[in-house]
């Protein structure tokens, strides 16, 4: 293998192999039926397929090869207008039932020799090798496949439906340069699905499992965050501190937020959490700081009629690129895909303040509590590496009093906490008390929280509150 | 018959002997297909023993040599080749997995090329390797 990469066509799975397949390299695709195996290969083929160097499909027997044309057809990568030309897709099954499976290498010396194909495609490779007489005839002609392909300049993908269990007994697998297991988890109906690299003979990959989907563009990854390698200076601008846009509420925290800190935001529904949350977005965006608001709640219009009614005009704010609305409905939404999305918008760099409302969708839709708090935590190191000043609200159940924040150490991994409440004490008023700044004083009393028509405010220390006493 | 076979090599001769230095059977098919298309005959030796008493029998213009071949490494046998006066003229190339150019060019190779195959490099370094052995007769004349 050389050092150059072939790519699969797929931005989030190019990364987490470290920029391709290996070329030349022979590669497995193994999971259950409707995993997406056939999909991640085709788009693989389309990717690279020119009509000097084309890429062969070879179907076997997993599925007629009409019914999986028709099949592919309905997505987008799937250019019927190459198909014949620079993707070609033969009938492997159909000369190996006729002449035995011993034939396979001699098989594949034809077509290499007559179409020379840069991607070679086996689906399902699997299928195909069952038709060995015994399991000394599989394991020869596995050899001299691999031989075959090993001087040959092509790289090739051998698709199949293997279990986890098959890794230890069958010989594809200890002569595979790579092996991509794709799988899906479910609970509660939370169908998702997840692929990890199991084997990447010679080069890095990403460690852990990938969360992907399939939609009608055909398969999108979304690479596992991982923590930054290095960490934030303690220079400037890192040593700056940003205002919150809430009146009254910088005093209580010397000055603002430090720039790059991650601030919670927890309270019960109703305290004014997105508000304020909102508010540190449209003020940042009024100073020149781009916003990213992240939400799960409100959709689009109903966020519309929020600022509307506040006198934002978030709109025009969106026309000049400093404000930017990612709505994820919570039904659909996955953990992955939304934190590989932030991820995106802060390595390019255009954004300085995000917002993420709320934290509960994002837990609720995560199929591993340690898996959730993970990717908070690497969120938050990355916001801290490129400056970005982050809010992230999160509900109480509780009104009045609370007993835990969060049960993620959440609270631990922010650099502020701000704790919203109602006061039972005096007509349902609510307040606002600074639990925790990192690297600054606050004040720790607590403050009432005023909405009006002009947006969040924070008042007079609420001197009658059960909790200041305590 | 499928596709493949109906393609086949398009073949036209020109009378140059390449001696293939090979020991796996299902690559030397792989290479005599595309050194046949590109017009060479083609003959094969499985190791390196075999192949200096073919090049001596069969005066080949070219000599295309695997590093990794069994009895004597395809480094050794080139540096024989061009030691010995009644092979020095043919042509070698180094066709290997390993990334060894720098032995190769040491071991008196004419040329060196990384596998795997791929048919338009292999061709036309072939190319200019027969111009290459022409000139070398042209010179001993």
């Amino acid at each position: 293998m050389s050092g150059k990469r072939v790519s699969t066509g797929i931005k989030g799975l190019d990364q987490v192999l470290g920029g391709g397949y290996p070329e030349n390299s022979m590669n497995v695709i193994m999971g259950s039926p409707g995993a997406g195996k056939s999909i991640l290969a085709e788009q693989m083929a389309f990717t690279n397929a020119t009509k000097e160097r084309p890429a062969m499909y070879l179907t076997t027997f997993s599925e007629p090869l009409e019914k999986f044309i028709v099949n592919s057809q309905s997505y987008s990568f799937f250019d019927a207008g190459k198909v014949g030309v620079e993707v070609l897709y033969e009938d492997l099954g159909l000369p190996i039932r006729e002449k035995g499976y011993a034939e396979l290498p001699a098989l594949l010396t034809e077509f290499l020799t007559a179409r020379h194909p840069q991607i070679l495609v086996i689906d399902s490779f699997k299928a195909l090798s069952e038709l060995a007489k015994t399991p000394e005839e599989s394991r020869l002609v596995l050899f001299d496949v691999a031989t075959l392909l090993a001087n040959y300049d092509c790289t090739a993908v051998f698709v199949g439906e293997y279990s986890s269990d098959a890794m230890t007994e069958l010989p594809i697998f200890a002569i595979a340069d790579s092996i991509l297991s794709l799988r899906r988890h479910g609970r509660n109906g939370n169908d998702q699905r997840f692929l990890c690299v199991e084997k990447l003979r010679g080069s890095f990959s990403a460690p852990g499992l990938h969360a992907f989907s399939i939609t009608s563009e055909g398969i999108e990854v979304f690479p596992r965050l991982l923590t930054p390698l290095s960490f934030t200076s303690y220079s400037a601008p890192s040593l700056q501190k940003v205002s919150t846009g809430v009146r009254g509420l910088d005093p209580l925290v010397e000055n603002g937020f430090w720039r790059g800190s991650t601030t919670l935001v927890a309270g019960p529904t109703g305290a004014g959490k997105s508000m304020l949350s909102l508010q540190f977005l449209q003020q940042g965006a009024l100073a020149g700081e781009p916003g990213l608001y992240v939400g799960f709640q409100e959709n689009p219009v109903q966020l519309g009629r929020i600022t509307t009614g506040f006198g934002w005009d978030m709109k025009k704010l969106e026309k000049k690129e400093v404000f930017e609305f990612m709505y994820r409905s919570p039904v659909e939404m996955q953990l992955d895909e939304v934190a590989a999305r932030i991820f995106d918008r802060v390595q390019e760099g255009k954004v300085k303040r995000i917002v993420i409302d709320a934290l509960g969708d994002l837990k609720r839709r995560s199929l591993d509590e340690n898996r959730f708090a993970d990717y908070i935590y690497s969120l938050t190191q990355w916001f801290a590496l490129k400056e970005v000043t982050c809010l992230m609200t999160y509900e109480l159940e509780e009104l009045f009093e609370f007993h835990s924040i969060t049960g993620e150490e959440i609270s631990n991994m922010a650099d502020n906490v701000l704790l919203l409440r109602f006061t039972p004490e005096a007509s349902m008023a609510r307040t606002l008390r600074v639990v925790k700044t990192r690297g600054a004083a606050h004040d720790q009393r607590e403050h009432l929280l005023e909405l009006s028509r002009k947006g969040v405010s924070v008042g007079k220390p609420w001197k009658e509150s059960r909790q200041s006493r305590m | 018959m499928t596709s493949a076979e109906a393609a086949g090599p398009a073949r036209t001769k020109h009378h140059v002997l390449a001696l293939v230095v090979e020991r796996n059977l299902i690559v030397q098919r792989l290479e005599r297909f595309f050194l046949e298309k590109a017009g060479y005959e083609v003959e094969f030796a499985s190791d390196g023993v075999s192949a200096l008493a073919r090049a001596k029998e069969l005066r080949p213009a070219i000599l295309v040599t695997e590093i990794l071949v069994p009895r004597m490494d395809g480094l050794t046998l080139c540096r024989l080749l061009k030691s010995l006066p009644e092979t020095r003229e043919i042509v070698v190339l180094v066709f290997s997995h390993l990334e060894a150019e720098g032995r190769a060019m040491e071991a008196g190779a004419d040329a060196f090329l990384r596998k795997p195959l791929s048919e338009e490099p292999l061709v036309e370094i072939l190319g200019r390797l027969v111009a290459r052995h022409q000139q070398i007769l042209r010179e001993k004349k």
